[in-house]
């Protein structure tokens, strides 16, 4: 398995597209995890009045423990640039015809979707460490009174978070094996939460209850929204068993729906 | 002989369009085994399917005598139709990226890119190769896990007539090692010049299949002139002589059965002729292919 991982970094290692966007991502989410205090100082120094009526540090952002789901969330907005960056991974194997070649060069077809799924673990964890490193820090500069027993609860929201990115990259990939053209690939991934979001308009008139088992549905319904806790007390301080059995399920069937597709395809 | 290869009934339809029907061959140790045919005829598709990327619809085929699997591809190289590397890889890095899948050693690369002279451009990128460069990559990639036969599918395609002599020469040093090497080419030449065996395929039908030696033989041709006037008369006066045909500058004739051109020369000579041209023509691979396409007119 550690060989598959080998040849696909090979294939990444000096492929600048991938360490431009790569790159991008993770700078983006770690900046703007790490830097959420500094926004709201900034937004208090702008609005005159919003320091006075509000004290932003008493504002539990990155207190122990709602920094944990408030960074993953947040930085789960930013997994399209990963979905990207594996379309193009994958969509390059057909333009340069390369995924043809490793088969002839004997890799079997399950070697090759394989190597691509092990990629997409591999981003999911380090998206996983980053976050779980810059939660941890910051819960320790801003937490005003650092309570053990809180700075490790809901850590489960960890699992939930890999399992988010990992789904919505096995989406990526399948579409790129589907389509085989980047551009189409990425537009329509880009496209697909909305065309969801549309036959959901229609669905829900009629079953509501299926729903969350829409795929895409599935993979933001790991991590709940967070700030609903500030405006009204509401608060889902947990990952949804369900939520994740049909996330596990779509995640199984977008990565065999493309092995079948590779498998049954002329390259 | 060890068989190589060994293709039993293999057949390969795209929708409608029967590309490979019912081929059976089989490929023995040390031989260079040409595939000739017009494009179209099914070469390409067949070697896809002997090396996993394009799905038989009927019939098998077994490597070295086992099912294929992808271990077993591991030991064949193969280059189809064109060479296909990673374009922001250098050739060294293409080379080591298949040294990994191929689980050879990284030691056998300065060797390959030697064979190819391909070592002083190995850092450079492979997007900024020419083309006979990037054949030459690919022929030494398919060499690189030192493998028992190579597959080489129109290696002079679009190269200029130095590097299809420099390909050839590539090819000829790997045979000499003993290697058993199947050509797929619409050349005939190229395959007259280094195969011993060759098939021949039309509209995905095997039409021939047997030795090259075999073509040289049969009947002989001469091609003959000299400073006399009834030059026809008494060629005409030869008992080896089948038939006489005028072309600008000689006579080729076509002989008999069991006479050769010296046979020919004594005759002249005895006559007080001296030729000033004597040629003599065995029927090339290309009038036996052109002859078998068209007695097997097509459907």
């Amino acid at each position: 398995m550690l060989h598959l991982l080998k040849i696909e970094l090979k294939k990444m290692k000096d492929y600048r597209t991938f360490w431009v966007v790569c790159g991008l991502y993770f700078i983006t989410i770690g900046f703007s995890t790490a830097s959420g205090m500094e926004f709201l100082k900034w937004l208090a120094s702008i609005f005159e009045g919003f320091g006075e009526n509000l004290d932003i540090n008493r504002i539990p952002l990155y207190h122990f423990p709602d920094v944990w789901l408030n960074l993953v969330w947040w930085s789960g907005l930013f997994k399209v640039l990963l979905g990207i960056m594996v379309v193009i991974s994958i969509t390059n194997e057909f333009s340069y015809r390369t995924v043809r070649q490793n088969i002839i060069d004997g890799l079997s077809r399950w070697e090759f979707i394989g190597s691509k799924m092990l990629l997409n673990v591999l981003l999911s964890l380090m998206s996983v460490a980053l976050i779980f490193l810059i939660a941890l820090i910051t819960g320790f500069i801003y937490t005003p009174e650092i309570q053990w027993k809180y700075v490790f609860t809901d850590m489960e929201f960890y699992p939930a978070y890999f399992l988010e990115i990992f789904e919505y990259l096995s989406f990526a990939l399948l579409l790129g094996i589907l389509i085989r053209r980047s551009g189409l690939t990425i537009i329509l991934l880009l496209l697909s939460s909305m065309l969801e979001w549309i036959v959901k308009l229609n669905v829900d008139d009629f079953f509501p209850d299926a729903i969350p088992f829409f795929p895409l549905e599935s993979i933001t319904n790991l991590v709940p929204l967070p700030f609903y806790r500030y405006a009204f007390m509401e608060i889902q301080d947990y990952v949804k068993i369900s939520s994740v059995l049909i996330a596990v399920s779509w995640t199984v069937i977008f990565n065999y729906l493309a092995y079948l597709r590779l498998k049954k395809a002329d390259i | 002989m060890q068989t190589v290869l060994s293709v039993n009934g293999l057949t390969k339809d795209f929708g409608k369009i029967r590309a490979v029907n019912n081929l059976a061959l089989e490929v023995k140790a040390g031989q260079v085994f040409g595939m000739l045919g017009p494009n179209g005829s099914g070469k390409t598709t067949t070697l896809g399917m002997l090396m996993g990327v394009v799905n038989p619809s009927a019939g098998s085929f077994t490597w070295f005598g086992e099912t294929p699997t992808h271990h077993v591809r591991k030991k064949i190289g193969a280059v189809l139709e064109h060479p296909i590397f990673y374009p922001y890889l250098t050739g060294q890095q293409n080379l080591e990226l298949n040294a990994m899948i191929k689980q050879c050693p990284v030691e056998n690369i300065p060797k390959v890119l030697e064979l190819v002279e391909l070592t002083a451009r190995k850092d450079h990128k492979y997007k900024t190769y020419s083309l006979g460069m990037k054949q030459r990559l690919a022929i030494a990639s398919a060499l690189l896990n030192d493998p028992t036969v190579l597959i080489l599918d129109e290696p002079t395609n679009g190269l200029d007539p130095m590097g299809i002599a420099e390909i050839r020469d590539i090819i000829k040093k790997i045979a000499a090692n003993g290697k058993t090497i199947i050509l797929a080419s619409h050349l005939l030449d190229e395959v007259q010049k280094v195969c011993t065996h060759f098939a021949i395929l039309q509209r995905g039908n095997l039409i021939h299949t047997g030795p090259v030696d075999e073509v040289g033989r049969g009947t002989e041709t001469v091609e003959v002139n000299a400073e006399v006037d009834n030059l026809n008369e008494i060629l005409m006066e030869f008992s080896g002589t089948s038939t006489i045909t005028k072309e600008s500058g000689f006579y080729r004739v076509a002989m008999r059965d069991g006479f050769r051109s010296k046979d020919l020369n004594r005759f002249l000579f005895d006559r007080n002729v001296v030729a000033t041209h004597l040629v003599t023509k065995k029927k090339s691979l290309e009038q036996q292919f052109l002859d078998i396409l068209s007695s097997n007119p097509q459907k």
